[in-house]
């Protein structure tokens, strides 16, 4: 109970200062939107990319949402180092509150600020024509990949993090993971016509099968295929987050 | 309850299996007393604390608040110690009324005694006026006030404070003081301090221990641990400390107790029973010896003179330099 008491406390905490930080939110929706809007109504004029009949600019939205997805969460997920600089990781070990709950309490910030850029990006890629598949199982499915992705990356920053302990450090870490992230992926470019060394890559790179599944539910609508990318997300989530749990008392120390 | 509120025995702690900031620690702090652990940076001050307040595992020694062991037993210890760290405990994008509505909610207090709780403990620390205004433009001493109303947030039997007034100037130290008295003497909650403000500690603490490289120096009341330097002081400032020292040394009708040299201010300090009386013999002594004296003054004994006494301030530095240039080393190597 107290458990759960205190998530929702970290969810609160985190609401309300996004509340004071509105600026925060609409600067890191300018990137994805210039994607969406000067990016890909030009490279569709080209049409030099099989995408398999869809529209480009509807092919893209689920690389460009969940680039933005992966950008928070890694930034996000920096929140309990800045916090460990600052006394309030001390002070928060000192309370009744389970230590996993902190972890995943403090975790569960980037999750609502992954939501926030879905929540604004993906209206706009509506309002410039992208169709969307309006079932509730295929957005139960988009809820859930989204949900799984910021928690990988958060957990994955988290345990970066733990071996470079200055906010210092991490500052332009964000920006160093994530454009590498996004490009080596099927995000702008189907895999297939890639070169295969890149196309290894893309396949280790568990952002491609995230961009797979949300283009599968988001845009096309099938679920055929899906189970394989979930479970690729499921184990890099679970890898990273034991990963970060087991490296988390080098940050206490 | 026990009397006893805070005590520990033989506790080390190792980091990284070398920097050893704990050296066998033992301390007994009584139920509603003011307790302060004195000592230079890099003494352990904080590596105790947190041990204390169940953040970190001792390496070896057993530790216990409120009767509890503070590893077994850590969550017990936990619902009733209230925590300040030396950095800042608050999130400064919020109001000061939101930081408490959150620390409220992670510390579990039932949802109807909320509000309540949290006007209480605004007005104890006079905050009530700031509660909505966003803590990033509070004064040092506001955030300082506003951190121990979170702390008072599970009305605890015990504070833990890390240097409480570090960087506040003495208007504002003077009023955190002001406030955790009150708490001392109008609730009986013990508090608990790290210092390294001599001042602070004489003039707040009922009791101290006086810490260093890791070790417990001595441990007693203020008065007692004066008493035991000696009556008075006779400062000197000199052209040829050692000589002063020796000849000093030599006078032994004056009721002479130690004498010792502070390089750091470039003074000799001779410890007698009445510095009145003893300061016109010791001048023409060291005069007729050949000794330039440039300055001469007379003062009661303080904590400084305390610790001079057991620690000696030069040792200290370097063996800080020591500690600190092994501790970068490892935290290089990750």
């Amino acid at each position: 109970m107290s458990f759960i008491n205190a998530v929702v406390a970290f969810v609160e905490l985190e609401a309300r200062r996004i509340r004071y930080n509105i600026t925060e939110v609409i600067t890191r929706v300018v990137q994805p939107i210039l994607w969406l809007v000067v990016f890909g109504p030009i490279m569709a004029s080209v049409r030099a990319l099989p995408t398999d009949g869809i529209p480009y600019i509807a092919f893209i939205t689920p690389g460009v949402i969940l680039q933005s997805v992966t950008f928070v969460s890694i930034f996000y997920g920096l929140t309990i180092v800045w916090e460990r600089e600052s006394g309030i990781l001390k002070k928060l070990l000192t309370t009744p509150v389970p230590r996993i709950a902190i972890v995943l309490g403090r975790s569960s910030a980037s999750v609502i600020r992954a939501f926030m850029q879905f929540m604004i990006i993906t209206p706009i890629a509506l309002l410039i024509g992208v169709r969307i598949v309006p079932n509730p199982l295929d957005i139960m499915f988009v809820i859930i990949i989204i949900t799984i992705t910021s928690v990988g990356f958060s957990a994955f920053s988290i345990w970066i993090a733990t071996f470079m302990k200055t906010r210092e450090r991490f500052m332009g870490i964000g920006q160093a993971i994530t454009m590498p992230l996004f490009f080596a992926s099927n995000s702008i470019y189907p895999i297939n016509i890639m070169p295969p060394i890149f196309k290894a890559i893309s396949l280790g790179n568990p952002l491609t099968y995230s961009i797979d599944a949300l283009r599968k539910t988001l845009i096309i609508g099938t679920l055929d295929g899906l189970i394989t990318d979930i479970v690729a997300l499921i184990i890099f989530t679970t890898i990273f987050t034991l990963l970060a749990s087991i490296q988390f008392r080098r940050l206490i120390e | 309850m026990a009397d006893i509120a805070v005590s520990t025995r033989g506790l080390v702690k190792i980091y990284s299996n070398t920097v050893k900031a704990l050296d066998g620690v033992s301390i007994n702090v009584n139920h509603g007393e003011i307790f302060a652990v004195l000592g230079p940076n890099g003494a352990g001050k904080t590596t105790l604390m947190r041990i204390l307040t169940t953040q970190l595992r001792p390496t070896s020694g057993e530790a216990y608040v409120l009767g509890y062991n503070v590893v077994s037993d850590g969550d017990k210890v936990r619902r009733f110690i209230g925590y300040v760290p030396q950095e800042f405990s608050v999130w400064t994008d919020l109001s000061g009324y939101e930081n408490l509505l959150i620390y409220a909610k992670i510390y579990g207090v039932p949802r109807h005694e909320i509000n309540e709780r949290i006007n209480e403990v605004l007005r104890f620390m006079d905050l009530s006026d700031a509660s909505k205004r966003l803590v990033r433009t509070y004064s040092g001493g506001m955030i300082r006030r506003l951190e121990i109303a979170t702390a008072l947030l599970i009305e605890p039997e015990i504070l833990f404070l890390d240097e409480p007034t570090i960087g506040l100037d003495p208007a504002a130290r003077k009023m955190v003081w002001d406030k955790l008295t009150a708490l001392n003497k109008e609730l009986g909650l013990t508090i608990f301090f790290n210092s390294h403000y001599m001042d602070e500690v004489e003039m707040y603490a009922d009791r101290l221990v006086i810490l260093n490289k890791g070790k417990v120096v001595v441990e007693g009341a203020a008065d007692e641990l004066k008493r035991s330097v000696g009556g008075e002081v006779v400062e000197l400032t000199v052209d040829d400390m050692s000589k002063t020292v020796h000849r000093v040394n030599e006078m032994n009708s004056l009721g002479i107790r130690d004498v010792n040299i502070d390089n750091d201010r470039g003074i000799v300090r001779v410890i007698v029973d009445n510095a009145e009386e003893a300061l016109p013999v010791i001048i023409t002594t060291l005069r007729d010896a050949g000794v330039r004296i440039i300055k001469a003054s007379i003062s009661r004994p303080t904590l400084d003179d305390v610790f001079l006494k057991y620690v000696g301030g030069k040792i200290s530095e370097e063996g800080r330099l020591q500690e600190v240039r092994t501790l970068r080393s490892v935290i290089k190597k990750g």
